[in-house]
């Protein structure tokens, strides 16, 4: 893991405000997107945050907190 | 055996578990309220009367801004007290009976509130800004007082400590918890002048018939006298927190003593004369008083920036002390694990989110777009609902095993809750801000209007309503996680394997604070001087222009209101008449 299970709970939490803004982000370049779109685009962003947290990094230490 | 509190101060232990207590009950019957309201608001499900919504609102604002927090920030005072100056108070028994009145005090206020669901002509449903022309029950001004007097003497129980401690130590610095608590309750007792004088000599004299009537804009002048620097006693406790907490449970020492100094002196001198920025959209208060009351809110910006600097400084340092390292790279080393640790840098983000929407409004221009809408209550929720009720909760989960010795329930689900509530705060202050930027009005059970539609730049109306329902329900949720540490902690035998009392240490200490900082008669002086700039001259304005009980009426309009009356029942009467007799020619002429 490249961050502690600790840490990545609170990146998914940080992920909550972006979520929520980001179709009114989006919408500035003219990106208008549904509810289902957003909630969609969500689980994705969770999910690559997932594969980046979880990917084991070579030479590191597993870290434990 | 550890050396934690319960073991070093026994006695003060079970008053500030008693405090504890009082506080997360509040907390519960807030919440409560809190998602009843959430739900009827957005229309999701009603289960009460609309016309009840005002009682629940009361409810909810009450227990929670007043009773939730104050409890909380005796119980941690006195704990700040007793370690700082590591001496017991001077006189247990005084200790019980400021909480006592507290206590007293609450249920009376809390009985009227809590009447207006029933048929009983008793009532309170007053909000937390019950300033006229809303009339609550006498016996909720009753209480309030005896309340407000509890932690006056709850201050005079501090100080005598620490008079004490000086009389031995006199050429020690006050340690730095105490003088945050010295300064706080400095404060508290200017800013609670203006909420006495409102009580005791209007709100509660009219309640009772003493008098006949009161200046709506004097007893609300002096409310906000109150209304904002209370927004600093709820807060300074937490920043205390952040400040002498947050850097030891990061890992490391306090950035500066002499900063945080500085930052508790301009919180004493400021908090004060800015009430009047809640006022922007009153008339009869001049705009160059508003303004004054602008530039002064504008300088608190000052405590709070160099807050952020000092605790993320703070952070920093505890987190390259674990192993972290690089510019950002510092921020993984932290121990995001650890629940108390999470919940108060979590609170203390929201809070600087919270600090934009202050300054916003602060402005005297931008606050006449947002000032009755949906965006203040937004704004408070990020402020007192996260920031400060958040560190709260998370600094509880140090707390409670120090006053009851007996190790926290569940650290997962300690964990688990703090982050609830910042998501769910997430979605509830979010889709408020934004409600209020579409104009939508707050403190009303139905914001709809018939043949009028809100409508969102991006997204629509019914996705804000949703987005609070769901911030309500995590909230809520978050709460049952928290009181389900809070029994579990509670019913858990006692522990020999608890963490010692104490604070942080601090990297540039109190002998590098100037020695004038601790001259606490100065700053209150300045304190009262800037109190005296900012409202003698719109108090004898108002005073002048509607009397000290008088509803704020005049001649001029009244004699205007006469003549146009006399006008309008003149041209009514020579009309009325004119069509008769035209009418009667027409019918003669026939």
């Amino acid at each position: 893991m490249r961050i502690s299970k600790g840490a990545l709970l609170i990146v998914i939490a940080f992920t909550a405000p972006l979520i929520v803004e980001l179709r009114t982000v989006l919408a500035w370049v003219n990106v208008e997107l549904t509810v289902l779109e957003s909630v969609v685009l969500s689980i994705g962003l969770i999910v690559l945050i997932l594969v980046w947290a979880l990917w084991p990094q070579e030479g590191t230490p597993q870290a434990t907190e | 055996m550890t050396n934690t509190y319960i073991e070093s101060f026994p006695a003060e232990a079970k008053v500030v578990r008693a405090a504890f207590y009082s506080s997360f009950l509040a907390l519960a019957i807030g919440g409560l309220f809190g998602i009843i309201q959430t739900l009827h608001r957005t229309g999701y499900y009603r289960f009460i009367d609309s016309a009840d919504y005002y009682t629940v609102l009361t409810a909810h604002g009450v227990f929670l801004v007043i009773t939730f927090t104050i409890f909380f920030l005796v119980a941690i005072f006195t704990w700040a007290i007793t370690t700082s100056l590591d001496r017991p108070v001077e006189d247990i028994r005084f200790t019980w009976f400021w909480y006592g009145l507290m206590v007293l005090g609450t249920i009376l206020a809390a009985v009227p509130i809590l009447a207006g669901f029933t048929d009983s002509e008793m009532s309170a449903s007053v909000l937390f800004t019950f300033y006229a022309p809303l009339q609550g029950h006498p016996l909720f001004y009753v209480g309030l007082v005896l309340f407000v007097v509890g932690t006056w003497l709850a201050g005079a129980d501090w100080f005598r400590s620490w008079l004490a401690w000086k009389q031995e130590n006199p050429d020690e610095r006050i340690p730095l918890p105490t003088f945050m608590v010295l300064t706080t309750m400095l404060m508290w007792y200017i800013a609670t002048l203006g909420v006495a004088a409102a009580i005791l000599l209007f709100l509660l004299p009219w309640s009772l018939g003493i008098i006949e009537s009161v200046n709506p804009l004097l007893t609300r002048t002096l409310f906000w006298f109150f209304g904002h620097p209370i927004v600093y006693f709820w807060l300074m406790p937490a920043y205390m927190m952040w400040y002498i907490m947050l850097p030891k449970i990061s890992g490391g020492k306090l950035f500066s003593d002499p900063l945080a100094r500085v930052v508790f002196v301009l919180f004493l001198i400021l908090s004060v004369p800015t009430g009047i920025h809640h006022q922007y959209l009153d008339p009869g208060i001049a705009e160059g008083f508003k303004f004054i009351a602008m530039t002064n809110t504008m300088f608190l910006l000052l405590p709070s920036l160099l807050t952020a600097f000092t605790v993320v400084a703070s952070m920093e340092h505890g987190a390259r002390q674990r192993g972290g390292s690089g510019y950002l790279g510092w921020l993984k080393a932290l121990p995001w694990r650890d629940p108390v640790f999470a919940g108060m840098a979590l609170a203390g983000l929201m809070f600087a989110a919270a600090g934009f929407s202050g300054m916003i409004n602060a402005g005297m221009n931008i606050n006449y777009l947002v000032h009755n809408t949906f965006w203040v209550v937004g704004h408070f929720h990020l402020t007192v609902g996260t920031g400060v009720a958040l560190t709260f909760m998370a600094v509880t989960y140090w707390f409670l095993p120090q006053v009851t010795g007996k190790a926290l329930w569940n650290r997962s689900v300690a964990l688990g809750q703090v982050v609830l509530w910042f998501v769910g705060m997430t979605f509830m202050s979010n889709a408020m801000h934004r409600a209020g930027l579409l104009g939508i009005p707050r403190r009303t059970a139905e914001p709809q209007y018939e043949g009028f539609e809100f409508e969102a730049a991006v997204g629509s109306v019914g996705e804000l309503d949703a987005q609070i329902a769901l911030g309500g329900l995590l909230l809520t949720l978050s709460l049952v996680l928290f009181f389900a540490n809070i029994i579990g902690t509670v019913l858990n035998n006692r522990s020999d394997d608890l963490p010692a009392n104490g604070y942080a240490d601090t990297l540039s200490g109190p002998s590098d604070a100037p020695l004038v900082l601790d001259n606490l008669k100065l700053w209150t002086a300045i304190a009262i001087v800037l109190v005296i700039f900012a409202y003698t001259f719109p108090l004898l304005s108002i005073i002048e222009r509607g009397g000290l009980f008088g509803p704020e009426l005049n001649e001029l309009p009244v004699s205007i209101g006469l003549g146009l009356e006399y006008l309008w029942t003149t041209v009514v009467t020579t009309v009325t008449s004119g069509v008769d007799t035209a009418i009667a020619i027409i019918t003669g002429v026939r």
